[in-house]
């Protein structure tokens, strides 16, 4: 390019940036909330003109596959929470299909997984902890949680573990990390490989330090309702260099080779190596070693991911006092709402806030999350409540550790309202009408 | 390998000790460098353009530790490429490296009698190693360094560094025009049972040091070598 089209080409990014601006403004900015005309969501997208700006950055770069914006935001997860590796994905769900499949690798030797062996996790869950499990030919064995922490009872893992137990992948339910110190210490007495499903809980903290940085590995969702977002989109996080290569090789089709998309010969050796049953030196771009997927993220999503990275502190604080403000409406009624409790040593940055019926409470959960939608308050249940009764799990190859009780009664008698950095002291105070209305009502 | 990074940096040195034999040194101008012992870099001489991609580009072993707040490298002109570099490098000159890459003292070895065997400027990954707080882990490790004549041992200072951070350090120089080539038949003579061997240097050297050791039954494993294209 020469300069004339250098000038031209900078010029016209700068006008469309400013318009891109006074877009944002025109459109997003200053939204009114109208109680009782206007959604309360239990989730969604904050975002100011930066992510919008990033975006149009990538789009007019054009680069498409990964590219600066990748390298960025990977680099800036890297940094918050102090790992080697991030492996950018398509969604939650594949980093924790490519946590897990790299877990599979003959790289691994004995240690890796192997179909027929065990894997510990909830019976509470969301399905994508626990499908992996079944797509490689493992057992899941679904253990009981805790009420109010909605986290794995130790006590019940530490009875679950049996000789064909070789990893425990478990997720921080709605941001409340599990008892890490207690689960890590079983998974090191009895070898096993711990994945963190952090999907829900990025910026926790337990014992002071990041969830999602004490497994093996650990996964992230951009998914919108979550901390922040890219869309779809997703993050693998390790610090140990042979897992990380090896989820990028199922992320990337499989092959051996770690170039970007667009990159050759990254590693100085692209027609020299001997592999499988190939001839020496065949082009290692085109080498497999192992059965892999294409799960990238595009440079565009990684444009808004960046741009929401250095929003996401803020966005844990506000989550924080968001989940302080559901707390102090909800506890002026203890007879009818057994309120969440953070687990021990820990911070959690809350997805949502958790509330279950009481076994006394003279109304059900499906009366008062419809009352709630009839007044435009969005509220969920705990996902797939007990797994194990979905009909994608009925006669699948699963155990059940001891009991689910626990389980059965969240599924029943439990359901969240958001913690999202877009709710408003307007929206809270409208909701802590609507309920004391119900109440007044239902008691 | 971590998270890899494009870096525009500066080259602020430039050593020219023989011909066709550079060291230069370049200074980040976006953040610290961030890089293990042993790893690499690509140095590209075009300005990197997002809506392109990366430019035409060459791997460069780091012989300097990321508490410099420089990376050097040593480069000897060879082809187009580092052609260009020589013709085009200045000081003040910037370029885009990007890194880290490689893996080759993050593998999983045996830091007990340790030996590394270098082939000319195959000894710059080892430096990076050397100069670095974390080779005072290793014990009794020994290094063969050949050379074809004592006047291109630019590797002193940093040896010296090494002698420091490692007391149980051995260090063999062989000169080509005294002593004759490396000979790994010595080497693995003078090695434990459970010594790793790290080896960079010229492909053909690494080859048949590699192929040589594998013939003595030396696990595949233990074997580590520093070889481009």
């Amino acid at each position: 390019m020469n300069n004339t089209s250098m000038e031209i080409c900078n010029n016209l990014r700068s006008e469309i940036i400013e318009k891109t601006i006074e877009y944002y403004k025109a459109k997003f900015e200053n939204k009114e909330f109208k109680p009782g005309k206007t959604k309360v969501n239990y989730a969604g997208r904050v975002f100011n003109e930066a992510e919008i700006v990033n975006a149009v950055e990538a789009s007019l770069d054009f680069w498409l596959t990964e590219g600066r914006f990748t390298e960025k935001f990977a680099e800036k997860i890297a940094d918050f929470l102090g790992v080697g590796h991030v492996l950018l994905t398509n969604s939650g769900s594949s980093a924790n299909l490519l946590a897990f499949a790299a877990l599979t690798s003959e790289k691994l030797g004995e240690k890796r997984l192997k179909a027929g062996d065990e894997v510990i996790s909830v019976g509470a869950s969301f399905p994508a902890t626990v499908t992996p499990i079944l797509q490689y030919g493992l057992i899941p064995v679904f253990v009981d949680v805790q009420i109010p922490t909605y986290n794995i009872n130790v006590e019940m893992l530490r009875k679950a573990i049996s000789p064909k137990t070789r990893c425990i992948f478990l997720a921080h339910t709605l941001g409340n990390p599990f008892d890490i110190n207690s689960v890590m210490q079983l998974a090191k007495e009895n070898d096993l490989w711990i994945i963190e499903d952090n999907c829900d809980s990025f910026g926790s903290k337990y014992d002071g330090k990041y969830t999602g940085t004490f497994g093996h590995l650990s996964t992230i969702s951009f998914y919108p309702a979550h901390h922040i977002t890219t869309g779809e989109g997703g993050a693998i996080c390790t610090n140990d260099p042979l897992l990380a290569n090896l989820v990028r090789a199922f992320r990337d089709w499989g092959r051996d080779c770690y170039c970007a998309g667009g990159e050759n010969n990254t590693c100085g050796k692209r027609f020299s190596q001997l592999f499988g049953n190939l001839s020496l030196g065949y082009d290692h771009k085109y080498v497999y070693s192992e059965i892999g997927y294409n799960l990238k993220m595009t440079d565009i999503q990684a444009a808004i991911g960046s741009a929401q990275m250095d929003k996401l502190a803020d966005f844990c604080e506000r989550r924080k006092v968001h989940f302080n403000e559901w707390k102090r409406i909800f506890s002026k009624y203890p007879e009818f709402f057994i309120l969440p409790e953070a687990t021990e040593k820990s911070d959690p940055a809350w997805f949502s806030f958790i509330v279950t019926l009481t076994y006394d409470c003279p109304f059900t959960r499906e009366i008062i999350t419809k009352y709630f939608d009839q007044n435009l308050i969005e509220t969920r249940n705990l996902f797939a409540g007990n797994i194990t009764k979905q009909p994608a799990f009925i006669n699948k190859n699963w155990r059940i550790a001891d009991n689910l009780e626990r389980t059965d009664y969240i599924m029943n008698k439990t359901f969240f309202l958001g913690t999202y950095p877009g709710l408003t002291s307007e929206m809270f105070n409208y909701v802590e009408n609507v309920l004391a209305d119900f109440i007044e009502k239902h008691k | 390998m971590s998270i890899v990074k494009k870096y525009s940096a500066e080259i602020v040195s430039i050593e020219n000790p023989f011909d066709k034999l550079f060291i230069i040194k370049m200074k980040s101008l976006s953040g610290y460098f961030k890089y293990s012992p042993g790893q690499f870099l690509h140095l590209a001489i075009d300005k990197y353009d997002p809506s392109e991609g990366w430019p035409d580009s060459r791997c460069f072993s780091m012989q300097s530790t990321i508490r410099d707040d420089f990376i050097k490298i040593t480069y000897a002109v060879i082809g187009v490429f580092t052609q260009r570099m020589a013709d085009e490098l200045t000081i003040g000159k910037l370029v885009t490296l990007k890194l880290p890459y490689g893996d080759l003292f993050t593998q999983d070895h045996s830091k007990e009698n340790t030996i590394f065997i270098s082939g000319g400027t195959g000894i710059t990954p080892f430096l990076s190693l050397f100069t670095d707080p974390s080779f005072s882990s290793y014990i009794n490790p020994s290094l063969y360094a050949g050379f074809r004549n004592e006047k291109l041992n630019l590797y002193h200072d940093e040896l010296e560094i090494a002698k420091k951070l490692n007391i149980s350090l051995k260090v063999k120089n062989i000169y080509q025009d005294i002593d004759g080539i490396l000979d790994i038949e010595q080497i693995f003579k003078n090695s434990h049972s459970e010594s790793c061997f790290f080896i960079s240097g010229p492909p053909v050297m690494i080859k048949n040091f590699r192929n040589f050791l594998a013939e003595q039954g030396v696990a595949k494993e233990k074997i580590k070598t520093d070889d481009w294209e």
